[in-house]
């Protein structure tokens, strides 16, 4: 009888101790860490997974970050067909259909083959349009982004020179 | 009528101010900036810094930043486009997290294991990290130190770090992450021709008339490429495309005959195709018998796991996977013989007349083939021999080494091939194709290196996964990782990777530039540059050398990983971590550092400052006093000049949008081991593969086995994991992007509608992901891009809040000891309907 | 043999001795009815979802196809199944499609489209007399839900808007025209007019890019079957 209880008790001490000494692994495994994509010190955890976000339509076309990226795509393109069969893309974008659809027409370097000639129609090298333009959907950045589009660049440029030469004619007044 | 230049500058500034804040432009102001002075860009090449194409991008600076990026239009690889990773470059360095000083764990002013991250000085950093490298040397020997580098290391950098691990501390614990990626592509070269790399290159696909697409989803993983084969394919009626894949991909929107076989079934496929040709009589018996002789190769030989595995100890196998032994064509014939057409198509799933056809396309005469594969074959338990399957095909029909006719093995990394295979940061291997196990091969590297004889320890060191097991057995006690995010890229990580990190046995130090899975595991993180912020070179999987300037400074205090590596072997003295039998063999270097040792060793430092470029950054070499690039560049190309590896001069490369290795006379070379095109194959002999002594190529005899792991019924699905075309590999660059991760934000589990109904699940139920090593929880997707059959599910391996390596499992290939993130058994469960 | 008809016929010619004519007639009415009850009843199984992907042409190929779309899921969980589109509701429409269909049958039966393969081969084909079908009713099917009567233009986008308010109110085209492909995947639309663009007008090059600039005709002839069934069951026909 005594042996049972024993053993009972020798049992929960390792049971007891089988889950602090997990729980300490745990701890040591999601050691404290800087935020990146994932939030510091939670590598161990499983947490909940965000609903699938909504695709945007913003009202206005959002502006591009320089005048080589391709526009992203202000609409939702789920169930869109475009495979070597047809391309549901170009039904509204394309030239002829652009007028009667108001959709932005391609652009012309999208004529253009591998050697810069322009072609008749859309070069094949441009038909998946998805490779380069992708919708939005509505979530927030996971970081913000320290980018500055050349308008930025340019600005704190001639800021820059405008001191510069005011500190310079500052500089010849205080020399008179 | 003169306006002064200060007055311009004025005026303009209030219009940019006001356009900048969306307010209305004072008439007074011009609103369109017209002065060149202003508007004048610098524009400059630099390769893209993501996947294995190597497309060429314009980068245009201004006052030190980057502000766009496009298509190269005089870059051969994609003249002039690029996929929306290529196109949002220009944002990828600039996420406000840079990581931008050196941080250690920390309790109350020592370094402490449990600790918090504290910034400290690159000093500190380097005092601590010398002390811990010499403690584990002195103590268990240089098997206690490793080295994770990168297919993302520039060339300077992976070589540098070569040098520094395998010359320097002596150990072959070096591995670059392309482990995880190329190393069955490089151990099916090896294996079939003796020489790593494409033999055909990017021309091909102007060329082909069919393209064969094993497992690849190029559409998503090369855009660029896909791009040429998309214009191929449409501009030509005749043109056939080929997808397959254990599930429909958005590469099968282009496919003219779709496959979705069994998964491992592949290699019953290969079989099946070199058995029709054989059976009917479309063999090119004179180039085989020329140019090709046959093995049978050692079967049963395990999965790469821990010894104590059953699956490893039942192995017959195991111990001699990379065995094989000569046979005759007829033996081949008849070894191939039971994948028949009916058996073929019962055990993968697929309907006979899609077989016959994907035969027939290999053994038409008149159809020239591209076979195109990366990581179905590459991480699979049997990615050695599925890559040599696949030449075998192009090899029993002599449909190889010429424009169009061309098995093509991708990357993934933009220098998988340049840093981790042609330099040689494998474990096992040494730059130019050579290896550890060689002594002739030690010998010259430790000649070209300036090193006493027996510097190089002549056994393989740890590769990537079992590096990880060394961590948790505690035998690695200190482990620095550059450029490279394995925690979230290597497998199995709940049971093996992460509690590597995390024993208090080792010393984890992560180089990064954002706060990665990686970095939140280290004990101390080193800021590093990026891309544009360093001088680098990148080779590509066409073999193409590609270089660029120093664009841009590095925020803060980040420096690259080769201003790293070389600072770093200023702390470290050979008194310290040499035995007394080498230095008596070169007392010249008593007393001195590993940086006098490997890097002013009258190589690397011959070249001057002045001989950098006038109107480029150049950090490293500001900070060392010489063109450190250059001479890293050239002492390494003596490994391969006149061995079938050769560079071009240093400074071309900087002119030039890439060149294709061997560069010979100041020529590339498009198709290897063909005479008229390739400079090392003899006048009148036709074909060479000069990679094997004999000049043959081998056609080996291998069969289907299973993989390690199948659906059961307590874990009913199979589990595929990969990238999407927005994110590249771990998402640490492009998920700063916000249109990058507005496009594609979350990693969700990609499942068959029926399956989803079945279970209960709707689209957007979130489901706990189950196998025997860990879960995740993810949303479902039933109408995503890629479109699983019943009982197979996919998740993408980008998003580091759910990290689906927490359930893979950490089976290698075992001869290329690639891990299979392509195959493992979970089990389903419903969190929340929605 | 002939003696057994011949008697069995005698018999049967006979007008009845012992039954009213009464009972006769209500009998026969009763019976009219049950089996009238019953032929619609089995006509209306035939319309079920269970009954058209009980065979695995139906069910691997176009039902495998909607079910990504927004006709088999989407917000509020109102869906169509196969019949709500692809048989016209009201009967003697019903009956010509009833007619249609067993060309189907007889398709199941000898295989014409047992394997994906097949299906694909065939997708034009079947996909170009369903959008013929639904040119020659005015898109009846679509209409049955979507009635233009009461569409709300200021829910809808602006370019919806724009197109429903011309050319859809002024009866120029009809829903098919532009909303081709919404349930199930096209075929290679090569040649094939897109939206809008009306006959005689160069067709727009790019969707079928391999015939670049190669005009076609908008409307697609009619077979002869057709024409007679739509005049017998006053089915409308556009011109």
């Amino acid at each position: 009888m005594k042996m049972k209880y024993f053993r009972i008790a020798v049992l929960s001490f390792a049971v007891l101790s089988a889950s602090v000494l997990w729980a300490e692994a745990e701890t040591s495994l999601n050691a404290s860490a800087p935020d990146g994509i994932r939030p510091g010190g939670t590598l161990a955890d499983e947490t909940k997974a965000p609903d699938i976000p909504e695709t945007v339509t913003p009202i206005k076309k959002p502006m591009r970050n320089y005048p080589d990226q391709p526009p992203t795509i202000p609409h939702s393109v789920e169930g869109y067909q475009v495979d070597r069969n047809y391309n549901q893309c170009l039904s509204c974008h394309s030239r002829a259909r652009s007028p009667d659809t108001g959709a932005p027409m391609v652009s012309i370097t999208h004529y253009l083959d591998r050697d810069h000639q322009a072609l008749a129609a859309v070069s094949p090298r441009r038909y998946f349009c998805v490779q380069c333009h992708v919708p939005q959907h509505a979530v927030e950045p996971v970081t913000s982004s320290n980018f500055q589009g050349i308008e930025k660049v340019l600005e704190e440029s001639l800021n820059r020179e405008v001191n510069q030469s005011e500190n310079h004619n500052n500089g010849m007044k205080a020399a008179e | 009528m003169t306006i002064s230049r200060r007055e311009f500058a004025k005026a303009n500034a209030a219009a940019v101010a006001a356009i900048s804040i969306g307010l209305p432009v004072p008439a007074s102001a011009s609103n369109l900036i017209t002065n060149r002075d202003l508007t004048t860009l610098k524009w400059d090449k630099a390769p893209c810094r993501f996947c294995g194409v190597g497309c060429g991008v314009m980068v245009a600076t201004k006052d030190n930043q980057v502000v766009a990026t496009h298509g190269d239009v005089k870059a051969e690889v994609n003249r002039g486009i690029n996929c929306v990773k290529g196109y949002f470059l220009s944002k990828i360095m600039y996420g406000s997290d840079r990581l931008t000083t050196p941080m250690l764990r920390m309790s109350n002013g020592q370094y402490d294991k449990q600790g918090d991250f504290t910034p400290i000085s690159w000093d500190q950093a380097f005092d601590i990290m010398a002390d811990k490298f010499k403690e584990a040397i002195r103590e268990t020997g240089p098997e206690s130190v490793a080295m994770l580098g990168s297919g993302q290391w520039t060339v300077f950098e992976a070589y540098a770090g070569s040098k520094f691990m395998k010359g320097g501390l002596r150990s072959n614990n070096l591995d670059p992450n392309a482990r995880h990626c190329m190393a069955s592509a490089v151990g099916g070269f090896m294996r079939t021709f003796g020489i790593d790399e494409p033999m055909g290159c990017y021309d091909d696909i102007e060329h082909a008339d069919a393209f064969v697409l094993w497992g690849s989803n190029m559409a998503e993983m090369h855009p660029m490429l896909w791009s040429r084969v998309t214009d191929r394919r449409l501009s030509f009626d005749h043109v056939e495309v080929v997808a397959m894949s254990p599930y429909q991909t958005r590469s099968f929107d282009l496919a003219d005959l779709r496959i979705v076989f069994k998964p491992q079934t592949d290699l019953i496929i290969l079989n099946y195709i070199a058995n029709y040709i054989i059976e009917n009589d479309k063999v090119n018996h004179d180039f085989v018998k020329k140019h090709t002789r046959f093995a049978r190769g050692q079967d049963d030989i395990g999965y790469g796991l821990r010894p104590e595995d059953p699956r490893q100890v039942n192995a017959k196998g195991a111990d001699k996977a990379g065995a094989s032994t000569e046979i005759t064509f007829e033996e081949f014939a008849e070894f191939v013989k039971p994948y028949t057409l009916e058996r073929t198509a019962k055990e993968t799933g697929v309907a006979e007349e899609r077989l016959e056809r994907l035969a027939r396309i290999y053994a038409d005469p008149n159809k020239k083939v591209m076979s195109l594969w990366t990581m179905g074959f590459n991480q699979h338990t049997r990615g050695v021999w599925a890559n040599n399957m696949a030449y075998n095909l192009h090899l029993l029909t002599g449909k190889i080494s010429e424009p169009g006719n061309s098995p093509f093995s991708l990357t993934g990394q933009p220098s998988a091939c340049g840093s981790a295979r042609e330099v040689g940061t494998f474990s096992h291997r040494l730059p130019a194709d050579m290896v550890v196990t060689n002594p002739e091969h030690r010998a010259k590297t430790e000649k070209i290196w300036k090193l006493p004889e027996g510097t190089i320890p002549d056994k393989n060191g740890f590769h990537a996964v079992l590096q990880s097991r060394k961590l948790k057995d505690g035998v690695i006690r200190v482990y620095w990782t550059q450029a490279c995010n394995n925690i979230q890229a290597g497998p199995n990580l709940k049971q093996e990777t992460l509690p590597g990190w995390r024993n208090p046995k080792t010393f984890v130090i992560v180089s990064d530039v954002y706060p990665t899975t990686s970095a939140q595991a280290a004990d101390l993180i080193l800021p590093s540059a990026m891309w544009v912020e360093k001088e680098g070179a990148f080779g590509n999987a066409e073999r193409r050398t590609q270089m660029w300037h120093q664009l841009v400074s590095a925020p803060g205090e980040a420096r690259s990983d080769l201003w790293q590596v070389v600072e770093f072997s200023k702390r470290l003295n050979v008194d310290d971590i040499w035995p007394e039998e080498l230095l008596a063999k070169a007392p010249e270097f008593r007393g001195k550092n590993l940086y006098q040792v490997l890097f002013t060793n009258g190589n690397v430092d011959q070249f001057p400052l002045s001989e950098t470029a006038k109107d480029q950054l150049n950090d490293e070499a500001k900070a060392f006093g010489f063109y450190l690039q250059k001479g890293l560049f050239e002492e390494y190309a003596q490994f391969g000049r006149g061995h079938g590896h050769d560079l071009a001069p240093f400074e071309r490369y900087h002119q030039e949008r890439g060149l294709r290795w061997p560069v010979v006379d100041g020529k590339e070379t498009r198709w290897r081991f063909r005479e008229g095109y390739d400079p090392y194959v003899e006048k009148g002999s036709g074909v060479q593969f000069y990679g094997h002594a004999d000049k043959r190529a081998v056609i080996f005899a291998l069969p289907y086995e299973p993989p390690a792991e199948s659906p059961d019924d307590a874990y009913p699905f199979w589990l595929s994991t990969g990238r999407v075309l927005e994110h590249w590999h771990t998402g640490s660059m492009t998920q700063r992007v916000p249109e990058l991760h507005a496009a594609v934000p979350y990693a969700l589990v990609y499942m068959n509608y029926d399956d989803a109904t079945e279970l209960g699940f709707r689209r957007g139920s979130e489901i706990k992901v189950i196998s025997r090593r860990g879960e995740i929880r993810a949303r479902v997707e039933t109408r995503g891009r890629v479109k699983p059959p019943k009982g197979l599910v996919f998740v993408p391996f980008f998003d580091a809040n759910r990290l689906i390596n927490k359930v893979t499992l950490d089976a290698t290939d075992p001869i290329s000891f690639q891990t299979d993130f392509k195959k493992c058994a979970v089990k389903l469960e419903l969190v929340s309907l929605a | 043999m002939l003696k057994f008809l011949k008697e069995y016929w005698r018999v049967f010619n006979r007008p009845s001795a012992y039954i009213g004519l009464g009972t006769l007639s209500l009998g026969g009415f009763l019976a009219g009815i049950i089996f009238w009850g019953g032929f619609n009843t089995a006509m209306e199984f035939t319309n079920t979802e269970a009954f058209c992907i009980g065979c695995h042409e139906m069910k691997d190929n176009p039902y495998r196809e909607i079910t990504s779309t927004i006709h088999y899921t989407n917000r509020s969980g109102v869906r169509a199944i196969c019949s709500d589109c692809h048989v016209p509701h009201k009967w003697t429409d019903k009956i010509a499609r009833k007619m249609q269909a067993s060309k189907e049958v007889w398709g199941k039966v000898f295989g014409t489209i047992n394997t994906r393969d097949k299906f694909l081969e065939k997708r034009r084909h079947l996909a170009e007399r369903e959008w013929r079908r639904l040119k020659a009713n005015d898109s009846l099917e679509c209409r049955n839900c979507h009635d233009f009567e009461f569409m709300d233009f200021t829910a809808q986008s602006p370019r919806a808007k724009a197109m429903h308010s011309t050319e859809l109110a002024g009866g120029d085209k009809t829903c098919i025209d532009c909303h081709k492909g919404i349930a199930h995947d096209l075929p290679d639309m090569e040649g094939v007019p897109i939206g809008s663009a009306y006959p005689g007008r160069e067709v727009d090059p790019e969707p079928g890019w391999h015939s670049a600039g190669q005009a076609v005709n908008t409307d697609l002839p009619l077979e002869p079957w057709q024409l007679f069934l739509a005049e017998k069951f006053q089915v409308a026909l556009k011109p």
